[in-house]
Parts: C-alpha cells; structure tokens; sequence
C-alpha cells in the first residue's frame, strides 16, 4: 500500500508535546525540510532525541517548537557552534538531558529491541554521569558476573523518528548513502517513522540488501527533493557555504535578526517546495 | 616569542608533535579538527599501517584533501567500510580494539581528563561548547588517549569546569576502580610542549624547539614535573611533514594556521 504523502500532510500527524527522533549530523543529512514544515505549523513543547545535533535542530529549537533535548552534543563542524541550542541551554528555556554518542546510541538500540534496559562502561566518571542520576534515565551497578562499576541505561522511544533517504519506495523502504552513524537504531526504536525524500521509486526497484530503514516501520513517505539542503547528501549534493555561514551569523545574533533569518528561509522554501 | 622566527606556525608544530605519539599498527579513533590532521599525518609519514576510525562509521578513510569536519563528506573519501556507531564506537572501542584515541580538548586537568562541554565564564554565564559526541566515549575505552590543545593558561585547569572525558583517574579514583579499561591520556600535546600524563602525575616531556622550559611551566598553572636532566626538545617538523600539512592535509590553514 502507497504511503505518500504531501509534506505538510506527514508533518501534520506530529502533535504538539511529540517526542521526535532526528537523525541528521552536524552538517549533513539533516531533515531540513520537515524541521522547516514543523516550524511554519509552529509546533510547541516538542522533546527531541537526537545523538548529534546539527542544523535541523538548531532551527527548531531557535523557532521555539522544543522543551526538552535529549543529546550528547554536536555542532556545524568548523562553521560553527549550534549557537540558538546552547543559547536556550545557557539561559534555561531549553531542558537537556546529555550522554555520550555511544552511551545514547545504545539507549536506542536497546529501544528498538524492546530490551528493558542497556548496560555500558562509557561515561564512568564523568560529569555528564552526576547530571543524568538526577535525570533518574541511568543507574550506577555492580556488573553482576564480574563486580566491576558498570552503568544501566532505560531505553528511548520517541513517538516518532524523521529521516531523509536518498531514495525511497511508495511503501516506505529507504535507502541510505555513506555511513549511518545512528540513524537505523533511532528509526528503529521510534513507534513509526516519516521519510522524506530525494527521489520516490517504485517497489521492487530497489535491492533489498540496500534497504537500510524497513517500510514495515514507516507511516509516511514524502518526496522532497534536495529536502536536506543547506546540509550535504553524499551522492547527490554538497553543503551550501554560504548558508550555513549565514545561519551561524543569525543564530550567534539571535533575536529579530534569527527571525528574519527563519521567515527568508520559509518564503525561499514555499517557492520551491 | 621567539616561534615567530621558526619557519612553522605553532599549530603545523602541534600537529607534528601529536603525530609524533601516533604508533605504526595504531587502530585510532580521531576527533573533529587538528586530531584528524595528526592522525592522517602520521599515516603518510611513520605510522603506515595506522587505521583511523570516524564515530559516524566510518572505517579507514584516505581523504585527498582538506575537510570542515568528521560529518564533512570529503573526510570520508576512500573509505573501506561505511557503518554506523554501533560499528566504531560500539564494536570497535567498546568490544576493546581500538589503541589510540586523539582528542582536542577545550580544558585539560592533571590526570589528562578534559572538558569540551562547557565554560563558566567571569560574568556568571554560562559558554556552551560542543559537548561529549563520541569524545568520552574514546577517553572511556580507547587503549591510551592523547589530548590537543593551545598552550593557554586558562585551559590547563585543577579542576575543570565540566569533566567530560574521563583521564587517568577522577577526583583521585583510579580508571579500574572507576570501571574504565585502557591507560587513560597518555600525552597532552600543545603549540608550546608536550606533557606527558602518568600514573605519578604530570611531567614537562619536551618543548618545542625555540621554546622556554621555565615559560612553559609559568603557563601551565597546575602541578607539572620536570625529570632530572629537564625537558627535551621537541623533533622540529620535517619538510616532508610541512609539505604534507600545507598542500595536502590543510591547505586553507583551517586547523594549523
């Protein structure tokens, strides 16, 4: 059965208070044109997960959609800091909860496996452990077979997961180019998944040993193309420069000068959607 | 200072020295920046059996050119495998393969643990960072860490103002006793000296060639140790090492100008 959709149609099926998995990283594959699309619907009280953080967010949560990040860090490489996440941080409008790439990715994992919680020796003694006891999602113990200090970690499953594929069939089957860092494990643990896409294809076109994200766990499929710009998509496009240096500028400003920043970027999206 | 004088930025020195520390046969997972530069050197000069893991999945890249970071693409050319982080950060470091870890560091405390989360800044406020990534993930589970970073002396903290990622022990706890494997940071290796991190504390390995051992101290504000006969000198970089970093590794002078 086809699932596709318009894109304000998938997005319109995210409510209010969601718990959203993103799957970009830093400057590339970043879900752009869905972040745009929650952000004109104004989207409130999101709480995102997302083990790095790039670009989408960053537009997020500088348009006010997100309460609450669940993250172990990111940035825009060397163009710059994730300015509108850390300033919501430092000022208190935005909650976090912070874990290593590793430690968060295995939350996930153990999410998608319905496991009922994730042993790991990552974060042992650091000052990311303190702040997350007080969060209650992890538990210093005793490792049960050898008596060494081991965490425990509660799994994530967001309510729903987004991705951009490169390519994607009518039922939701999407492929993937490059490395997946922890795309598959948060698609995985989320209840459904929306795909945007570069390019929709027809079932059967596509090997099945090159499906990374199964349609079985997709609600929704929409055809976006160059749906992950001003972030790169291997194989089909590169960053622009010359926007992620404009984004930096407006984010490190904030303010009006973030708003009109937003606004441009809607309209320029509205004319070539 | 008298590196003005020297025919290399104190950054190309850095980079150098941190190769320097890179072991032929290393399996090592490198950080965003001047890691992936040391890393990459070392593989085209002493260490060419090296391997360089990226936390994004990627195995043993051979990129021709210059990149913005580990997301860029362009870091990922002549990859072996595409995977994800289960793969480097999961079956890689944390089933125990990986030997080396390279790190840059924001502030960097005795035991060679290092902050790249967040600064607390005179007025009060608070300068957010990076944050962990897969960095205490590496610092965690690598067989021993090296840690990059400019020779300021904000940087080199008692206490760090966030400890991100753990080193040879925290707040006295030794790693075994914390539940890390591995050695912990080794080396910490800066535009002005090279630290070299122990069980029995910090000692001033070497400076870099030009440099003041007695300056170097003064801008190191925590305990570190001199060993009978003082430092070394630092090996000056080699032409090949230069011609490696300025036409090929970093041409725009993004991490070592």
């Amino acid at each position: 059965m086809s699932k596709v959709v318009s894109l304000s149609e998938a997005m319109a099926s995210i409510e209010d208070g969601s718990h959203v998995g993103l799957t970009g990283f830093a400057i590339t594959r970043n879900a752009v044109a869905a972040a745009l699309e929650l952000t004109r619907a104004k989207r409130r009280h999101l709480r995102l997960t997302q083990v790095i953080v790039g670009l989408e967010t960053d537009l997020l949560v500088g348009a006010g959609c997100v309460d609450r990040l669940v993250y172990s860090g990111g940035s825009l490489d060397r163009f710059g800091l994730v300015h509108a996440v850390n300033r919501a941080i430092a000022t208190g409008t935005l909650q976090i909860e912070e874990y290593s790439t590793l430690a968060l990715t295995l939350r996930l994992a153990a999410g998608s496996l319905g496991l009922p919680f994730v042993p790991t020796r990552s974060m042992l003694g650091s000052s990311l452990l303190d702040n997350l006891r007080a969060a209650g999602e992890i538990v210093e113990q005793t490792d049960p077979f050898t008596g060494s200090p081991v965490l425990v970690m509660s799994p994530v499953r967001p309510d729903v997961a987004i991705v951009h594929a490169d390519t994607c069939d009518e039922e939701g089957n999407a492929t993937i180019a490059g490395p997946r860092w922890s795309l598959r494990e948060t698609a995985l643990a989320a209840a459904r998944v929306i795909v945007t896409t570069e390019r929709v294809v027809l079932r059967g076109t596509i090997p099945p040993e090159r499906v990374v994200v199964p349609g079985t766990v997709v609600s929704a499929v929409t055809e976006v193309p160059r749906g992950a710009s001003p972030t790169a998509l291997p194989g089909h496009y590169d960053y622009d420069r010359a926007w992620l240096e404009a984004h930096v500028e407006a984010t490190k400003e904030g303010g009006e000068r973030f708003r009109r920043y937003l606004e441009g970027m809607l309209e320029a999206r509205a004319v070539h959607p | 200072m008298t590196q003005a004088s020297q025919p290399w930025t104190p950054l190309e020195m850095l980079a150098v020295a941190a190769a320097g520390q890179v072991r032929d046969g290393d399996l090592a997972v490198v950080g965003l920046g001047l890691p992936q530069v040391a890393a990459l050197l070392a593989q085209r000069t002493h260490a060419p059996t090296s391997e360089l893991l990226l936390e994004l999945g990627v195995f043993d890249p051979h990129p021709t050119g210059p990149s913005m970071g580990i997301a860029d693409p362009r870091m990922w050319e002549g990859a072996a495998v595409f995977g994800g982080v289960l793969d480097v950060l999961g079956s890689m470091l944390h089933g125990g393969r990986v030997s080396l870890g390279i790190l840059s560091a924001v502030q960097v405390d005795p035991d060679g643990s290092i902050n790249t989360t967040q600064v607390h800044l005179e007025d009060g406020s608070l300068r957010r960072i990076n944050g962990s990534g897969g960095g205490n993930d590496i610092a965690s589970l690598a067989g021993r860490t090296l840690v990059v970073l400019r020779h300021e002396p904000r940087r080199f903290r008692a206490c760090l103002d966030f400890l991100t990622s753990p080193g040879r022990a925290v707040g006295g706890r030794r790693r075994s006793e914390l539940g890390l494997p591995g050695e912990g940071t080794v080396a910490v290796v800066s535009d002005r000296a090279v630290l070299e991190v122990t069980d029995e504390g910090t000692f001033l390995h070497s400076v870099h060639p030009g440099e003041d051992p007695e300056a170097v101290l003064e801008a190191t504000p925590y305990a570190v140790q001199v060993r009978p006969g003082g430092p070394e000198v630092t090996s000056a970089p080699t032409e090949e090492e230069l011609r490696l970093i300025r036409t090929e590794l970093d041409p725009q002078g993004w991490y070592t100008r």
